[in-house]
């Protein structure tokens, strides 16, 4: 499948989708400004037509119709989400981050391996306890940048720091079906520590092979856990260096820095220059 | 000797929860006029223990709140007539289990002569009132909405 991306030609012009329960969406539509894309937020009650026509959905964290069912899974089947998953279909990029990575996996638009609104994996409750967690991490792009459109622009093996929010962020599918995950380069991102290095430790849910993130198998769509627009800042950033560099200096403590990095990406695929 | 037992806790107040998946449903097509949900616990307890857990579980406020709960016994471990259990998928299964049985700790109580529970999401369904949904029903339900078989399973 051809990716669908805006060339260059006009401002690339991103939908934020927003359902009953999103929390992360001015975060979200800010980070995407900061990197040169046109963002706008879409209210669930604007009905579906009001998402045609973007070059890309970025589906933001919280905590969609409260998670009922299951985190993720009434907003997958929301007729918004008719409109998402068609322009997926297509080509479309689409990002979903935390919460938003529930509803896409809900979805079936990753890893994509069955139908759609047919789930194969889930982002299920964190191991051991099934708790909650908010935690600073890191993570590592663990495919080929070029697996995924949003990555292309990335580096091999970048690392870009993030906070993990979620008490239902470890990957779950059959045994069969992980193991073609990991083999297929689905897992696009995994926890690891400052280094890069991947350790038990470093991943905060129990995630199996440290999975943080899912592409499809077209690479237009990607689901990450933890947020990167709340680590989008050099004020946010957890190394100390950083925050140093920019000591006395409010516009280099207010300029994008660290999970930025993610958008930027995004913004690359669309063909933005900044 | 342990014995399953299984309570069902189910609210008083307005379900919203139940509302939203109800409309979903009806809007995937799913016949469906009613919706029920509940809490459903199996406690693998004692025999000799088992006529003191209902008042240990109504003891437990994180499970049991009698300000908007209803707890009831279920005569038998199994779903009720249009019901569906959903629960997460036991991963451990086929695993070595410890040798030496521990009694269940929950909200940090200790349940005297309990030693082991599954929790599953109760989901009754009426295709019309008075009458509960079919298993073609329910097994479509499940399929569509209320299951990921990714981590979860279902008991009709």
């Amino acid at each position: 499948m051809k990716i669908s991306a805006a060339r260059g030609h006009r401002a690339a012009r991103v939908a934020v989708p927003i359902f009953p329960g999103s929390n992360s969406e001015e975060e979200t539509v800010r980070a995407c400004l900061a990197v040169g894309l046109h963002a706008t937020l879409v209210h669930w009650s604007a009905g579906p037509a009001a998402l045609r026509g973007y070059d890309a959905y970025v589906l933001p964290g919280g905590f969609a119709y409260e998670d009922r069912i299951r985190a993720g899974a009434i907003a997958a089947h929301d007729a918004m989400m008719d409109a998402v998953v068609a322009a997926a279909q297509r080509g479309v990029l689409v990002l979903g981050i935390c919460n938003g990575a529930q509803i896409l996996v809900e979805a079936g638009l990753v890893p994509g391996t069955g139908p759609a609104r047919r789930p194969t994996a889930a982002f299920a409750p964190n191991k051991p306890g099934g708790r909650f967690v908010c935690r600073h991490v890191y993570v590592k792009l663990s495919v080929p940048p070029d697996r995924c459109a949003i990555t292309t622009n990335l580096r091999a093996e970048e690392i870009i720091p993030m906070w993990a929010a979620h008490g239902e962020g470890r990957l779950a599918a059959s045994r069969h079906e992980l193991g073609r995950l990991h083999r297929s380069g689905h897992i696009a991102f995994r926890y690891c520590d400052r280094f890069g290095n991947f350790t038990p430790e470093a991943t905060p849910n129990g995630s199996p092979f440290g999975a943080a993130a899912l592409t499809n198998k077209d690479g237009n769509v990607l689901a990450i856990m933890p947020h990167a627009e709340r680590d989008a800042w050099t004020y946010q950033q957890r190394d100390g260096a950083v925050r140093l560099d920019a000591r006395g200096d409010a516009a280099k403590m207010l300029a994008p820095a660290g999970g930025i990095r993610l958008f930027a990406g995004l913004a690359r695929a669309l063909g933005v220059k900044k | 000797m342990l014995k399953p037992v299984a309570y069902s806790v189910e609210l008083t107040i307005p379900d919203n929860e139940a509302y939203t998946t109800l409309v979903t449903l009806v809007r995937l097509g799913i016949v469906c006029r009613k919706l029920e949900r509940s809490e459903v616990w199996v406690f693998d307890v004692e025999e000799a223990r088992a006529d003191d857990l209902e008042a240990q579980i109504r003891s437990i406020e994180t499970i049991f709140n009698p300000n908007k709960h209803v707890l009831f016994a279920l005569g038998s471990p199994r779903p009720r007539p249009g019901e569906v259990w959903v629960g997460e998928r036991d991963e451990d299964a086929g695993q070595p289990r410890p040798a030496a049985l521990r009694e269940v700790r929950l909200a940090g109580r200790t349940l005297e002569g309990v030693f082991g529970y599954r929790r599953y999401k109760g989901w009754r369904l009426w295709e019309s009132e008075g009458e509960v949904a079919s298993q073609e029903v329910i097994a479509n339900a499940a399929e569509t909405l209320l299951c990921n078989p990714a981590f979860q399973v279902i008991i009709t």
